[in-house]
């Protein structure tokens, strides 16, 4: 295999969040420095950020069989490298209060990042599997990051104890398409399955094993156990990565899969997702409504958003793409913008995070902008116009009516108006009278720290998507996906 | 060289279920590298001994065996001794013993009687065809697994890490500050 200058190009992204892991590691082992290690990754994620425009010359590209770097890749790419950005800013000012060695956090969050980035380019399922691993395993070590406290060190348990559950299924699965296949590549697969030779019940147990796994990843409804859990113990940071940059990369990837390798030829796995979907969306917003923690309610929030997201998987056709670009786009943004608001609020580091929701009530009086932007992002998840979450909705339910699906149209407006009922109700808690005893405050100056001037941006971001969302329609159409190998 | 396979392929199964519902982790442990073996002969059968000599050498052998002394290692003490003869009683090993003397049996047959290095079907693969394998179409991924690694290493690393070497008041899990103690820190230097 011979790399050319046009393949390192392709890989720029890779290679400098790589390069980046190395700098810091080495920078760590010379001497331990927070704000440093916080500015080198930033700079390393925000060059990868610019590569992708150099990247942007070369696509679409196949890298070796297992890599293909497609404009819709690079969208990707773009998506998680930002919501990473996010994250490693939030986390600056979380770490600042830990008593314990901060750096490394650094290192593993960028690990994570480059898991994501393969995932997103790869065709191969041995680069899905790869890609998955080396988004999960940090994702352990940054979810029982301040281990001391016990519940953070149950969700990195939790997490890891489940996820490797989950990478066994991934795993079997594939290994039962390999038997009937002969190959791992997504264009193979494809081909040997509109062939009609891979309609045996084998390979249907595959692809079904793997659902479960990329399900139990996405947090899809028979497999959302572990959700509010690890997001309730998590640090706050580390459930805004969670549910950003591992969510967008998985369902990249398995757009990727359906969208080249179609297993929904006799309906069986068709409707398997469909009641896949119309769960998550049930059981999110349900088990949401009684939530008095915010973190455990963004999670069940997630599980719904996803439920709605997984629409465009069973309508695989005409708008699918544009709209999962979309949906993810909405959804990020907003739920950055919730969990950093979170994150300020416990930040610095003082012991488990400010999560339940009294922690919130009366912000309104101490921190009104912080309260203003908190409340934007939960109109916007709640999908009210003008803000970014409607958008996203507006596409997911014309896909759901354009494919005549109207179980899933109806799941979506049954979740919308049962979110509709939590979200006021995190909004009534922040506008009330404060209470007398003591609770947790962001810092004074929190908009002019990078995690403050961060979450501001995002807000801003969902009120323009919200008003003028056609620059982001059209970046996100020109986005193609190359279906073939 | 068909019947070598499944027979290795029964060892295996039934190997790792004593694995799961064994509940001394020592006796598991020995299953474990028993199920190990059988694995390495099912790859063996299938025409790729390199895969077969890899899980031997670094399942069976390297981990198993680190695994096995941590084991014994985290229960040192004047109770040890008895446990140990407890753990060699008869009862205890002859299981494994016998899953492990099906293997070379199976082994020595599939070796006299296949005419040396065989496959069910499709050709052998060896070191070669691997190597330019991991070197060709899968060079990338290689070099990201070993990324993988260094995420696991880091996290292992910071959620492992002796606390009685930090110099400076450290909180316990329930929230208090407690300072090393005298003897802590000698025993680390």
């Amino acid at each position: 295999m011979n790399l050319t200058t046009s393949h390192l190009i392709a890989l720029l992204p890779l290679l400098i969040v790589g390069t980046t892991v190395i700098v810091v590691m080495l920078g760590v082992a010379w001497r331990r420095h927070h704000v440093a290690s916080a500015t080198v990754t930033v700079i390393g994620l925000n060059l990868a950020l610019l590569s992708l425009l150099a990247v942007l010359n070369v696509t679409p590209l196949e890298v070796t069989p297992l890599i293909v770097v497609d404009k819709y890749a690079v969208l990707y790419m773009a998506l998680i490298l930002v919501a990473s950005l996010a994250c490693s800013t939030l986390a600056h000012a979380y770490l600042e209060g830990l008593d314990d060695q901060r750096e490394e956090f650094y290192m593993l969050l960028l690990c994570a990042t480059m898991g994501g980035l393969l995932l997103v380019s790869s065709q191969h399922l041995a680069s899905l599997f790869i890609g998955l691993e080396l988004l999960s395993v940090p994702i352990y070590g940054m979810a029982a990051y301040t281990y001391r406290d016990r519940t953070s060190l149950e969700a990195g348990i939790k997490y890891m104890v489940l996820s490797a559950m989950a990478s066994a299924f991934l795993l079997f699965g594939m290994a039962l398409l390999y038997a009937e296949a002969g190959t791992l590549s997504f264009s193979g697969l494809s081909a040997r399955m509109s062939g009609g030779e891979l309609s045996s019940a084998w390979t249907l147990m595959g692809v079904g094993m793997m659902v479960i796994g990329l399900g139990f990843k996405l947090s899809l409804a028979p497999f959302h156990l572990w959700t509010p859990d690890v997001y309730e113990g998590a640090p706050a940071p580390v459930s805004a990565f969670l549910a950003t940059v591992s969510k967008i990369a998985v369902f990249a990837v398995l757009l990727r899969f359906f969208m080249t390798a179609p297993a929904t030829g006799d309906g069986w796995l068709h409707t398997v997702i469909a009641i896949i979907a119309f769960l998550s969306m049930l059981v999110g917003n349900l088990l949401a409504l009684t939530q008095n923690n915010l973190k455990r309610l963004l999670g069940y929030s997630s599980i719904a958003h996803l439920g709605y997201l997984l629409t465009v998987i069973v309508a695989s056709d005409g708008l699918a793409i544009e709209t999962a670009g979309i949906y993810l786009i909405t959804y990020v943004a907003t739920t950055l913008g919730a969990f950093g608001v979170v994150t300020l609020v416990s930040s610095p580091y003082q012991g488990p995070d400010a999560g339940q929701l009294y922690h919130y009530r009366g912000l309104f009086w101490r921190r009104p902008y912080l309260t203003a932007v908190l409340t934007l992002m939960m109109l916007s998840l709640a999908g009210i116009p003008l803000t970014a979450g409607f958008i996203g909705k507006f596409y997911a339910l014309a896909i759901g009516v354009e494919s005549s699906l109207w179980w899933l149209v109806a799941g979506i407006v049954i979740g919308s108006a049962l979110g509709l009922y939590y979200y006021l109700r995190v909004m009534v808690t922040l506008y009330l009278h404060e209470p007398g005893e003591s609770r947790r405050d962001a810092t004074a100056n929190w908009g002019q720290r990078s995690g403050g001037v961060m979450v501001l941006l995002l807000a801003l971001a969902v009120l323009v998507i919200g008003i003028y969302p056609q620059p982001i329609i059209s970046l996100v159409r020109s986005a193609t996906l190359i279906t073939a190998g | 060289m068909e019947i070598s396979f499944y027979l290795a392929a029964i060892v295996a199964v039934f190997a790792t279920f004593r694995v799961v519902t064994h509940t001394n982790p020592v006796h598991a442990l020995l299953y474990l590298v028993v199920s190990l073996l059988a694995v390495a002969m099912a790859f063996f059968a299938l025409g790729a001994p390199f895969a077969a000599a890899l899980e031997i050498i670094v399942y069976a052998g390297a981990i198993m065996v680190l695994f096995v002394f941590v084991m014994m290692m985290l229960n040192l003490g004047s109770a040890a001794v008895d446990r140990e003869r407890q753990w060699l009683q008869s009862s205890l090993w002859i299981g494994p013993s016998i899953m492990a003397t099906v293997l070379i049996l199976v082994f020595a047959y599939a070796f006299i009687d296949g005419g040396g290095i065989g496959t069910v079907s499709g050709e052998t693969l060896m070191a070669k065809e691997v190597g330019i394998a991991l070197f060709g179409p899968y060079l990338l991924i290689v070099e990201l697994a070993s990324f993988l690694l260094l995420a696991a290493l880091v996290a292992a690393a910071h959620i492992g890490r002796d606390d009685s070497r930090r110099e400076q008041p450290l909180r316990n899990l329930n929230g208090s500050v407690r300072q090393p103690s005298k003897l802590e820190q000698g025993g680390e230097r």
